[in-house]
C-alpha cells in the first residue's frame, strides 16, 4: 500500500497542480517540496522492511498476466528514496532559481518527472516500467526546452527525436516478448525464458537494451546528452544527470539481468560501458563550457557505473550500485552550484569564471569538494565507490580485467586533469573584469550544503550503505529469488 | 597517547586553525605553532614502542590499522620537525599575503597527513592518508598563483597517475590475500611467485618513484618545487618526497622482503640492477642540469632530485650499510635542503621576491645569519666532512667500494663534484661577490626566520659529529629487514675495513682550519679595493653592469648545455598533446546532425544483431 | 517503420522528420496489434451477437497500442510546438543549418 503512495503523491499533486494555482500564484513552489519530503519519509519508513521479502502490490486486484504487480523491493525503493532525495534538494534550489516563464507548469512538468521515475523503479511489469519511462522522458524533453531560449530549443527537438526511436525500439522489444509468452509480468517472462530458444529471443535483447540505452546515454546512443543536459535551466539538468540517466541503467540491468541473464551479453555491455567512459571523458577534457564538461562526465560516469553493473557478481552490481549514489549526490551539487556561477558571471565559459572562488565562497568549495569526490580522492564518497568497482572487477578474475582496470583508472586521470583545472580556474586565476558579487539565497545553499554533507559522511562512513546495497544486488542478480518473491 | 588520537589532534588542529584564523591571525598563528609543536611532543613519545593498533572503525569491511616501530618514528619525527620548523618560519614570510588561513589549514593538513602516510599499517589507510597529502599539496603548489598553475597541474596529474597503479597493485594484493594489513601480506608474500611479485614491485615503483621524483618520473619536481611558497617548498624538497623513499621501503623491504627482491632477476639483469643505475642516472644528471639554472630555488629543485638518487642507490644496493646511507641521507637531505629554501626565503622575503642569482650578489654582509645557514647547508649537501652528508654519503661509497661497484661509486662521486660546482654557484651569486645598489638597505632577517635556520644547521653539525644518535635508530630498523646488523657507536660506525670516527674525522677538519686561518692572520696584508679598479682605457665603468655572477659557468653551459635538456619532459609534454589531439578529435563523433545520431542508433541495433550472427561462440 | 527511420535519417527538413518519427511510431503500433493476431477471429467485444471469447483477437496488445498512441500524440504536439519556437529562432527548418551545439 505506501509503495503505491509512492508514485500517487506526486502524480496526483502533478496534476492538481492548476488547482493550486487557481488558489495562489505563489504555492506553486512548494508543492514539489512537499511531495517529495512526503516520498522521502515513506522511502526511509519502507526500506528496512523491504530488505528481506519485497512488498508485491497487486493492482486493481487483478493478477498476472492480466494485471499489474508493483515490487516494492530493496532496489526499488532505495532507488525511490534516492530520487526522492535528489528531487528534493533541486526542488527546495529550484523555488529559488525558477523565476520566469510559467512556473507552475515548470513545477508540474518537474513532479511528474519524478513520478515517472519512481514510478520506473518500482514496478514489475515491462509495458508499466515503458509508460512510466515515458512520462519521464516526455517532461524532460518539455524541460530542457523551459528556457524557451535558441539552445534550449534546438537540443530540445534532438532529445526528442532520438529519445522517441529509442522508446519505439522499446516497444518492438515488447511486441516481441509479448508475442512470445502472452504476459508482461517481468517474473513471468524470466521464467519462460529459459523454455524457449529462438532467434527472437536475442533481437528483443537488442531493442530493449538499445532503447533504454539511449536514456541510459552509453556510447553512441548518447549524442542528445551533452547538448540537454548543457543547455537546460541548471535545476534540470541537476535532475537529469543525477536521477533521469539512473533510471535508464536501471531499466537496462532491470531487463538484462531479470529478463534474459545471459553471460556474453554481459560481456558485451561491459565493453560498451568502458568505451563510453573513455569517450565521455576524452570528451570533457577538451571543453571550454562548464556545463558541456559536466554533461561528458556524467555520460563518463554512467559508463563506469554500467561497467561495475557488467560484473556480474555481488561485489560489482553492489559497487556500481554505490558508485551510482555517489555519482548522483556529486552532480547534483556541481550542476546546482555551476548554475548560480553562471548566473553571477554571465556566461557558460570556463574562463569566465577566473577567481570566482573569492566572491562566491559556499558554492565553489561545494563544487571543489563535489569534483574532488567525483575524481575519486579520500575522504569523500567516491573514493569509496572506485575502490569498491576495483576490488570487485579484480577479484580472481585474471588478467584481463587487469587491463580493464587500468583502462578505467586511465580515464580517471583524464577526468581528473579537467576537474583539478576547473578547480585552479576558480580559486587560483586572476578574474578578468569585476563580477558584482550576487549573494547566493539561502534556498540554494542550504540544500547544497545538504548534499555536501551526505557526500562528506558517506565517504567517512560508507558501511552505512553495504547492507542495502547487498540486499539490491541480490534483488538484481538472483533472478530465481526474485521470481519466487514476485510469484509466491 | 594512541596513535589514533595523535591523528585526530593533528587533523582537528588544522581544522581548527583554519576557523580561528577567521576570529583572528594573532591566535591563529600562535595555535599553528603550538599544534605543530605538539604533534612534535606527541610524536616523541613513541619512541621505542612498538605500537599495532586495529581501530575499531571499519571501511567497507575492511579493518584499518595504525601501527609504529622504528622506521616509521623514524620518518614521523622527521615529518614533525621539518613541518614545525617551516611554520615558525612562515608566520614572518606570509605574514602579508593573502588568504593565509588557508595557507596555514593546508601546511598543518599536510604535515597531518604525512603522518598518518607513516603510522599507517595496512595499505587501505596508507591510501586514504596518501591522497589527502596528495590534493592538499596541489592546492598549496596552486596557491602563488601564475605560474605556480601549470606546475600544480603538472604535480597532481603524475601523482594520480601514481596514485592508479597504488590501487591496482593493493587491490591485486588484495584479490589474492584477502588482506590489507603488512603485517599478514609480508609473511604470505613470501610464497609469491616471481612474476606476481614483479608485477606488485613495477607498480610500487610506479607510485613511489612518482612522489619521489626518480628518473623518469622526476619532471614535476623543479617546476613545482620552485613555484611553491618558500616554507612550502621546504617541506616539499624536505620530507614530502621521501614519503615516496618510505613507501618504496615499505614495498621492498617489509613486504616483499630483500630475500625475495634479491632474487628478481631476467638474464643478468635483475630488477635491483635497474633500480641502483636509475639511481645513478639520477645523481649525475639532474646535477649537472642544476648547474645551468638561474633561479635559485629551481636550482635547488634540482639538486633534491639529484640527492635523491643517492638514497635510491642506498635503498637498492640492499646491504645494511647501504640501507643504512640512504635512510640516513633522507634525514640529512632533509635537513639541508629544508635550511637551504628557507635561506633563499628569506633572501626572497627581503628583497620583494626575487630569486634570480643574475641579480642578487654580496648579501654576505646584510644578512649575515642567513649566510651562516646556507653555508653550513652548502657544507652538508656537498658532504663535507663536520656535517651529517659526509656520513651518509660515506657510508654509501663505502658500501659500492667494498661491494666492488666501481661504476655506481663513480656515478656518486661524480653527483658530489657537480654538488660542489653548482653550490659554490649558489653562494657565491647570492652572499659573495659585489652587493648591487638596491640592495644597499636589505635588513637582517627576522627573528622568526632566523630560528628554523639556526636550528637546522645547529642538527647539520651536530649530527656530524655524533652521527650515533639517528643512526642508532636506523640501525634497529636495518636489523629489522633481516641485513646484518650494524655496530654503531655514538660517534661512528663499524665498518669491515675501517671504523668512521667522526670525532677524530672533526678534530682533523678543525685543526686545518686553524692552520688556515693561523695562516691567513699572519699572513702579508692585502689592500682592499673594489671591483672597478681595473683598466679601461679611460673609459667610464659601468657600476650597475659590472656584476660578476652574471653567468656563472658560462664555458660549461656553451660546452655540456645542448646535451643536458630535459628529454623526458618534454616527452611527457608530447604525450599530453596527443591526448589532447585525441580529444579533439572523438569529439567530432557529435556532429550536431541529428540524422547522424539516429544513424548511430540503428548502427547499434545492426551491429548488436551482426556481432551475434557472426561471432563464433 | 523502416519507411519512417529511411526518413528520420536522410530528411533534412523538420517537418518531414517529425513526419518520419510519426511513421515510424505508427509502423510500431501495427506491428503490436498483429502480435496479438489470430487467424480466422473476430474484434474482442462482447456482444448479443458474437460468440464465446475463444474466437477474439487477444485485447491486451490493442490496449497497448492506445497507450502508445496517446503518447505518440503527446510527443507530436511537443515536437511541433518545439519546431515553431525554432523556426522563429533560426528562420529555417533546415537541419544541417541548425547546428549550433556540436561536439
Amino acid at each position: 500500500m505506501v509503495a503505491v503512495l509512492l508514485i500517487v503523491v506526486p502524480l496526483g499533486l502533478a496534476f492538481a497542480m492548476p488547482l493550486f494555482n487557481f488558489v495562489s500564484k505563489h504555492i506553486a513552489g512548494y508543492i514539489p517540496i512537499a511531495a517529495m519530503l512526503c516520498n522521502l519519509i515513506l522511502s526511509i519508513l519502507l526500506l528496512p522492511s523491504v530488505m528481506e521479502n519485497p512488498q508485491i502490490v497487486v493492482l486493481g486486484g487483478l493478477s498476472p498476466p492480466l494485471g499489474i504487480h508493483l515490487v516494492a523491493g530493496p532496489l526499488g525503493v532505495g532507488l525511490s528514496g534516492l530520487i526522492s532525495l535528489v528531487g528534493l534538494a533541486v526542488s527546495i534550489y529550484a523555488w529559488g532559481y525558477i523565476k520566469q516563464g510559467a512556473q507552475d507548469k515548470y513545477h508540474a512538468l518537474y513532479l511528474l518527472l519524478l513520478s515517472g521515475a519512481t514510478g520506473a523503479v518500482l514496478t514489475g511489469d515491462l509495458f508499466n516500467l515503458f509508460v512510466f519511462y515515458e512520462i519521464l522522458c516526455i517532461s524532460s524533453y518539455a524541460l530542457v526546452a523551459y528556457l524557451g531560449d535558441r539552445n534550449g530549443v534546438e537540443s530540445a527537438v534532438k532529445y526528442l527525436i532520438q529519445g522517441s526511436v529509442g522508446s519505439g525500439l522499446i516497444l518492438v522489444g515488447i511486441a516481441i516478448l509479448y508475442g512470445m509468452f502472452g504476459t508482461l509480468n517481468m517474473a513471468q517472462i524470466a521464467i519462460h525464458i529459459k523454455d524457449v530458444d529462438s532467434p527472437a529471443i536475442f533481437l528483443a535483447l537488442v531493442f530493449l537494451v538499445t532503447g533504454f540505452g539511449v536514456e541510459a546515454a552509453v556510447f553512441p546512443l548518447n549524442a542528445w546528452l551533452p547538448d540537454a543536459h548543457s543547455t537546460a535551466p541548471s535545476s534540470i539538468s541537476a535532475i537529469l544527470s543525477g536521477i533521469a540517466i539512473k533510471v535508464g541503467i536501471y531499466a537496462v540491468a532491470r531487463v538484462l539481468f531479470t529478463i534474459f541473464g545471459v553471460a556474453a551479453v554481459f560481456q558485451y555491455v561491459l565493453l560498451l560501458g568502458l568505451v563510453t567512459l573513455l569517450v565521455g571523458e576524452i570528451c570533457a577534457f577538451s571543453q571550454d563550457n562548464i556545463k558541456r564538461m559536466l554533461a561528458y562526465s556524467s555520460v563518463g560516469q554512467v559508463g563506469l557505473i554500467v561497467f561495475a553493473i557488467c560484473i556480474a557478481t555481488p561485489d560489482g552490481v553492489g559497487a556500481g550500485l554505490f558508485q551510482l549514489v555517489s555519482h548522483a549526490l556529486s552532480k547534483a551539487v556541481l550542476f546546482l552550484g555551476v548554475g548560480y556561477l553562471v548566473a553571477c558571471s554571465g556566461s557558460m565559459s570556463l574562463s569566465s569564471l577566473n577567481g570566482i572562488g573569492k566572491r562566491m565562497p559556499v558554492v565553489c568549495f561545494a563544487c571543489v569538494v563535489a569534483a574532488f569526490s567525483l575524481v575519486g580522492l579520500p575522504p569523500f564518497a567516491g573514493f569509496a565507490g572506485k575502490f569498491l568497482i576495483i576490488r570487485a572487477a579484480l577479484a580472481g578474475k585474471g588478467i584481463f580485467f587487469t587491463v580493464l582496470i587500468g583502462i578505467v583508472l586511465l580515464a580517471t586521470v583524464v577526468e581528473g586533469a579537467y576537474f583539478f583545472r576547473m578547480v585552479q580556474t576558480l580559486y587560483f586565476k586572476d578574474a578578468k573584469k569585476q563580477i558584482e558579487f550576487k549573494k547566493t539565497p539561502a534556498s540554494a545553499s542550504i540544500p547544497i550544503l545538504a548534499l555536501v554533507v551526505l557526500i562528506v559522511a558517506l565517504g567517512v562512513y560508507p558501511d552505512v550503505l553495504l547492507p542495502y546495497l547487498k540486499s539490491a544486488a541480490a534483488d538484481l542478480l538472483n533472478k530465481a529469488g526474485y521470481i519466487k518473491e514476485v510469484l509466491g | 597517547m594512541t596513535l589514533g588520537l595523535l591523528l585526530i589532534v593533528a587533523f582537528g588542529g588544522a581544522l581548527l586553525t583554519y576557523l580561528l584564523g577567521k576570529i583572528s591571525s594573532k591566535l591563529r598563528d600562535v595555535w599553528a605553532v603550538l599544534v605543530s609543536l605538539a604533534v612534535l611532543f606527541g610524536t616523541a613519545t613513541f619512541y621505542g614502542k612498538s605500537v599495532h593498533d586495529a581501530l575499531s572503525y571499519k571501511f567497507l569491511g575492511l579493518p584499518l590499522v595504525l601501527r609504529t616501530n622504528e622506521l616509521s618514528w623514524f620518518f614521523a619525527i622527521a615529518i614533525c620537525g621539518v613541518g614545525s620548523l617551516s611554520i615558525i618560519f612562515s608566520l614572518s614570510y606570509i605574514k602579508n599575503r593573502e588568504r593565509t588561513d588557508f595557507y596555514y589549514f593546508l601546511m598543518l593538513l599536510i604535515n597531518a597527513s604525512m603522518l598518518g602516510i607513516v603510522f599507517a599499517g595496512d595499505l587501505l589507510s596508507f591510501y586514504v592518508f596518501w591522497e589527502i597529502m596528495s590534493w592538499s599539496t596541489f592546492l598549496l603548489i596552486s596557491y602563488n598563483r601564475g605560474n605556480a598553475l601549470p606546475a600544480g597541474m603538472k604535480y597532481i596529474v603524475m601523482s594520480v597517475i601514481g596514485s592508479a597503479a597504488y590501487l591496482v597493485a593493493a587491490l591485486s594484493l588484495y584479490a589474492k590475500y584477502s588482506t590489507l594489513t603488512f603485517s599478514a601480506i609480508s609473511t604470505q608474500m613470501t610464497t609469491a611467485s616471481p612474476g606476481f611479485t614483479l608485477f606488485i614491485l613495477i607498480l610500487g615503483f610506479m607510485v613511489f618513484g612518482i612522489k619521489n621524483a626518480v628518473v623518469p618520473f622526476h619532471t614535476w619536481l623543479p617546476d613545482a618545487h620552485s613555484e611553491a611558497p618558500s616554507p612550502f617548498s621546504a617541506v616539499l624538497s624536505g620530507i614530502l618526497i621521501k614519503m615516496g623513499t618510505y613507501g618504496l621501503i615499505l614495498f621492498l623491504y617489509v613486504l616483499v622482503g630483500f630475500n625475495q627482491f634479491s632474487q628478481l632477476a631476467w638474464k643478468a639483469i635483475s630488477l635491483q640492477t635497474v633500480l641502483c643505475w636509475l639511481g645513478a642516472i639520477t645523481i649525475v644528471i639532474p646535477t649537472f642540469i642544476a648547474l645551468m639554472q638561474d633561479d635559485a630555488k629551481r636550482l635547488l629543485a634540482w639538486h633534491s632530485i639529484g640527492q635523491i638518487g643517492y638514497i635510491i642507490l642506498g635503498i637498492a644496493f640492499g646491504t645494511s650499510l647501504g640501507v643504512a646511507g640512504g635512510a640516513f641521507h633522507v634525514l640529512n637531505h632533509a635537513t639541508f635542503k629544508a635550511l637551504l629554501f628557507l635561506c633563499v626565503g628569506a633572501v626572497e622575503y627581503r628583497t620583494g621576491g626575487v630569486r634570480d642569482l643574475n641579480s642578487l650578489g654580496g648579501l654576505m654582509r646584510k644578512m649575515p645569519i642567513t649566510f651562516i645557514g646556507a653555508l653550513i647547508g652548502a657544507f652538508g649537501i656537498i658532504g663535507m666532512p663536520l656535517t651529517n652528508g659526509f656520513v651518509s654519503k660515506w657510508l654509501i661509497y663505502k658500501t659500492l667500494i667494498l661491494n666492488q661497484n666501481p661504476f655506481l661509486a663513480f656515478a656518486a662521486l661524480l653527483g658530489t663534484w657537480g654538488t660542489l660546482l653548482s653550490f659554490y654557484k649558489f653562494l657565491h651569486n647570492i652572499f659573495l661577490g659585489q652587493l648591487p645598489d638596491k640592495y644597499k638597505d636589505l635588513k637582517k632577517a627576522p627573528t622568526s626566520m632566523q630560528i628554523p635556520i639556526l636550528l637546522y644547521a645547529g642538527i647539520i653539525v651536530l649530527f656530524g659529529v655524533l652521527p650515533g644518535i639517528p643512526l642508532k635508530i636506523i640501525g634497529g630498523f636495518v636489523t629489522s629487514f633481516g641485513l646484518t646488523p650494524l655496530k654503531i657507536n655514538l660517534w661512528g660506525i663499524v665498518s669491515e675495513t675501517g671504523i668512521l670516527n667522526t670525532i677524530n674525522v672533526s678534530m682533523a677538519v678543525v685543526s686545518a682550519f686553524f692552520v688556515a686561518w693561523v695562516v691567513f692572520a699572519f699572513a702579508g696584508r692585502s689592500v682592499p679595493t673594489t671591483a672597478q679598479d681595473t683598466y679601461a682605457a679611460g673609459a667610464q665603468i659601468p657600476q650597475d653592469k659590472y656584476q660578476y655572477s652574471v653567468e656563472f659557468y658560462n664555458p660549461l653551459y656553451r660546452m655540456v648545455g645542448s646535451y643536458l635538456r630535459d628529454v623526458i619532459d618534454e616527452f611527457y609534454g608530447w604525450l599530453a598533446r596527443v591526448t589532447q589531439m585525441t580529444g579533439e578529435l572523438v569529439r567530432r563523433v557529435y556532429t550536431g546532425d541529428v540524422g547522424d545520431y539516429v544513424l548511430y542508433i540503428v548502427f547499434i541495433v545492426a551491429a548488436s544483431i551482426g556481432l551475434k550472427i557472426w561471432w563464433p561462440t | 517503420m523502416i519507411v519512417g527511420l529511411y526518413t528520420m535519417l536522410t530528411k533534412k527538413n523538420l517537418i518531414k522528420v517529425i513526419i518520419g518519427l510519426s511513421l515510424f511510431e505508427t509502423g510500431i503500433h501495427l506491428l503490436l496489434v498483429v502480435v496479438g493476431y489470430i487467424q480466422g477471429a473476430t474484434a474482442p467485444i462482447f456482444s448479443k451477437t458474437t460468440g464465446s471469447s475463444a474466437e477474439m483477437v487477444d485485447p491486451t496488445p490493442q490496449a497497448l497500442v492506445l497507450t502508445a498512441i496517446v503518447i505518440g500524440v503527446a510527443i507530436l504536439a511537443l515536437a511541433l510546438s518545439l519546431a515553431i519556437r525554432l523556426h522563429e529562432y533560426y528562420g529555417t527548418l533546415n537541419l544541417r543549418k541548425i547546428r549550433e551545439l556540436k561536439w
